[in-house]
């Protein structure tokens, strides 16, 4: 029992990134550009599902599924046209064999009608697409006196390899001889003798043999021997098997004609053999001898071992591509294996404490007297490269493209062009940029209200875009990419932008700006992601209620990001995130401030150094600024920020960390020390206390001590507010300097 | 046991093949066959309706068809649509189909 429920749970696994596949594949389905290979992997989705759901007995779940398939067959066979009203009742069955694999999962039967709507729908289009049945003139008047069907071989269950060896060898050798293969095709003799219980998985040979009849010009010679009498024959068993003869363009291989089969594989005997054109020269045709593998024509180009005899467990019938029967046929040999999460977890964690083990071992090894333990130190250095390389191929286990998150997109684009009557194109890349598992999880909400913001609140409609010069339909683009060790995603859309004055004035009117306040641009714009705040003049089903960019914000800030936004007014707006690429472990250098030990994300450090007293000046009222570089740079004193006593105050006696952050401004965090780099293990901050400003995280040293590990967009935030609420206590003596000369950062 | 739709008209069986001949179907068709061989010696199947069709419905069919011609019954099957006419070119019965339901 317990082994059944853990093939349920991969069954329940795969058939949700199945269900994935199958609405990327619908939302890409368009009318009048009909790729064959989309269609066919939404099939091929849908059919596993039903398979696997066989397997388990979930009936009303493949009865279901059964109906999506059917219709999906009829748009693989052209007889079911492809339109954007299919397309809609096809990603709303999508969305059903979802909730029906809900039930199942939970064990509960679906409520009575669930399906009723959408199989209806389905239907509509099945008749609506394939003709018609016509009735003959008249019916028949006497039956035909005989049966028609021989037996073409001897049903012999227990020699199947004879059997096949001796009718492969004999239809090989005849046809050979009688019907040459014509230049620059392949003829391939298909025997496929399924299981009896092949149906009850749900399996339906019809959809095999026309899918065979799609790769060329087949003839199909069903064996009816096995056929028991009315009496005896029990009405799900299947008794009936196939030889395929199939003349197909050579470009039709092996791979090609298994596909057909990789839902069976498991189910059935299937011998596939080839035979070639007869060679050039025309005076010596070959002699037909041998029908297993050999050079000379017919060629068997490949045979697929039966399948072996014993049950396999029941959930092999929901593995999207089973192994065929045949482990030498490398093609369809799984490279990947399924882990449960937690074990990825558990391993995480126990190099996360081996990570803090190491860099203890470290701390103390500082404390040998300096020349002697060589050895020791050498093979602490090589543990500490191997735990760094552990630690990355660790995490690279968790890590997932972002593709499962960008892929749900175009639906959500799709239908929220349809309800604002807006015409959006969605254009995305780097699906391929892989971040954290967790990140990628939780970036599907905040995606979710940008993209919706972007074309409720962005982008015009499409005769207003007319009117400006803009083509009718807007452009939303959703883009990834590693920056300085984070990931970064992008979401711009060409619409008119943010609208300044209004959000000013909306800002104003809840309150949340004291009138007459001068706000620049960038703080404007970054009003909507105060909570509560709206420019929608009407609620709508997509926005306006003000829920949506504080708890973007929110979420991001949660998962140890941030957010940011720039507005071009007539021309669009651009969101950026910026994310760390894992949550489990950073590098990291401390620094020390008066007695307390923080850590520097290092892809945030530009360098250190301890400045002139000629560099520094002070803007009055406002901050301290560092020339570094040709730059004048904002100093930030962290034991001002913190309220650490002891420090050291002055930055010509300090050290100047000087650090970078995504959007590429600089600030110079004022620290007494520089102690050194190490890996550290992030510890939530939110998880085990609670938010902080300025702090992404908390993390334990090698002493056992606790240290923050530092925001530096959060701390420049920090500063700033500090400036504008007090006087600036009076730290280093430094020059002044006009204020204007500064540049914002 | 559940027949499905059937009339006995001057000793001979109509079958209405409904719609759907799915796998669900094939056990009524199948029982509804072997009461109409108990019942006449003629059975027609109507089928002019059918839209889906399983093998295993077609192969009940064939079965019906096998008896028949092996204890001197008569069966037929009646304006086949072309739903299950292509059902039955798939899997290579097709000539068997022109045989059972020429007029």
């Amino acid at each position: 029992m317990e082994d059944l429920s853990r093939f349920k749970q991969t069954y329940f696994d795969e058939s949700a990134e199945l269900l994935e596949v199958a609405e990327s594949g619908l939302l890409r389905l368009t009318p009048g550009e009909v790729d064959s290979d989309e269609v066919n992997a939404i099939f091929r989705a849908v059919h596993s599902i039903k398979g696997g759901g066989g397997a388990f007995g979930f009936t009303e779940l493949v009865a279901f599924a059964h109906e999506f398939e059917t219709v999906m067959d009829g748009v693989r066979n052209n007889t079911v046209p492809v339109t954007t009203e299919l397309v809609d009742t096809l990603i709303r069955a999508n969305d059903l064999l979802g909730q029906m694999l809900a039930y199942a999962r939970e064990g509960d039967p679906a409520p009575a009608g669930t399906t009723d709507g959408t199989v209806a729908a389905l239907r509509r289009h099945l008749s609506g697409g394939a003709p018609q049945a016509q009735a003959p003139a008249a019916a028949p008047a006497a039956p035909p006196p005989t049966p028609v069907y021989a037996p073409t071989y001897a049903d012999d269950e227990d020699d199947e390899a004879g059997l096949f060896g001796d009718a492969m060898a004999a239809i090989a050798a005849a046809r050979a001889e009688e019907d040459p293969v014509p230049p620059g095709k392949l003829r391939w003799t298909i025997v496929f003798r399924p299981r009896s219980d092949l149906l009850m998985s749900g399996n339906e040979p019809a959809f095999m043999l026309r899918a065979l009849r799609r790769l060329g010009d087949a003839t199909v010679e069903c064996h009816t021997d096995a056929l028991p009498n009315l009496q005896n024959l029990e009405a799900e068993l299947l008794h009936l098997s196939w030889t395929v003869t199939l003349l197909a363009d050579a470009d039709v291989d092996l791979d090609k004609i298994n596909d057909v089969f990789e839902f069976v594989a498991d189910d059935c005997d299937i011998r596939i053999t080839a035979e070639a054109p007869p060679p050039a020269a025309p005076e010596a045709p070959p002699p037909v001898t041998d029908p297993v593998p050999v050079a000379t024509p017919p060629t068997v180009v490949a045979a697929i071992p039966e399948a072996p005899k014993a049950e396999p467990p029941k959930a092999e019938a929901a593995r999207p591509r089973p192994n065929g029967g045949g482990a030498e046929h490398a093609g369809l040999t799984s490279h990947t294996i399924r882990v449960d999460l937690d074990k990825i977890d558990r391993l995480v964690n126990m190099v996360g404490e081996m990570v803090i083990t190491q860099a203890m071992i470290a701390e103390h090894v500082r404390e040998l007297p300096p020349g002697e333990f060589q050895e020791l130190l050498e093979g602490l250095e090589q543990l500490a490269q191997h735990t760094r390389e552990l630690r990355e191929s660790v995490m690279s286990i968790r890590a997932q493209p972002v593709s499962s998150v960008f892929s749900r997109m175009p639906r959500l684009v799709r239908e929220c062009a349809a309800t604002t009557g807006k015409e959006v194109q969605l254009v995305t890349s780097g699906e391929t940029t892989e971040v954290d598992k967790t990140v990628v999880e939780n970036l599907v909400d905040p995606l979710t209200h940008m993209i919706r913001n972007s074309i409720d609140h962005g982008l015009e409609g499409p005769d207003e875009r007319e009117r400006v010069g803009k083509p009718r339909a807007g452009t939303v683009h959703l883009s990834a990419q590693h920056r300085s060790g984070r990931i970064v995603i992008e979401i711009t859309d060409d619409g008119r932008g943010i609208n300044r004055p209004k959000v000013l004035s909306k800002a104003i009117e809840k309150g949340l700006v004291q009138p007459g306040a001068t706000l620049s641009d960038e703080e404007i714009d970054n009003l909507i992601f105060l909570p509560g705040f709206s420019t929608a003049d009407q609620v709508s089903n997509l926005s306006g209620r003000g829920v949506g960019m504080d708890v973007v914000r929110r979420n991001i800030t949660s998962l140890g990001g941030r957010i940011g936004v720039y507005s071009t007014p007539g021309e669009g707006s651009r969101f950026v995130l910026s994310l760390p690429l894992t949550l489990a472990v950073l590098d990291g250098m401390v620094i020390s401030v008066g007695e307390e030990r923080f850590v520097l994300p290092l892809t945030n450090i530009v360098e250190s150094l301890r400045p002139k007293a000629a560099d520094l000046h002070g803007l009055v009222g406002k901050c301290d600024v560092m020339m570094a570089r040709g730059e004048y740079v904002r100093l930030v004193y962290l034991h001002q920020l913190f309220g650490i006593p002891g420090a050291v105050a002055d930055p010509t006696h300090a050290l100047v960390v000087l650090v970078e952050t995504e959007d590429g401004s600089r600030l110079g965090l004022v620290v007494d020390e520089v102690l050194g780099q190490q890996q550290v293990v992030i510890k939530s901050l939110e998880a085990n206390f609670r938010r902080l400003d300025g702090v992404a995280a908390a993390t334990i040293l090698g002493d056992g001590r606790v240290a923050l590990i530092l925001d530096v967009a959060g701390l420049r935030e920090m500063s700033r507010h500090m400036d504008s609420r007090a006087p600036r206590p009076p730290s280093p003596p430094v020059a002044a300097l006009p204020a204007p000369a500064l540049e914002p950062v | 046991m559940t027949l499905i739709k059937w009339s006995d008209e001057g000793g001979t069986v109509r079958l209405g093949l409904p719609s759907d001949l799915d796998l669900a179907m094939a056990q009524p068709l199948l029982d509804s066959l072997r009461a109409g061989f108990a019942a006449s010696g003629t059975v027609i199947a109507e089928a002019a309706a059918v839209e889906r069709v399983s093998t295993a419905c077609v192969q009940a069919l064939l079965v019906a068809s096998r008896h028949a011609a092996e204890h001197n019954r008569t069966f037929a099957i009646a304006q086949p649509s072309e739903i299950l006419a292509e059902a039955c070119e798939d899997l290579g019965l097709d000539g068997w189909l022109k045989q059972w339901s020429q007029a």
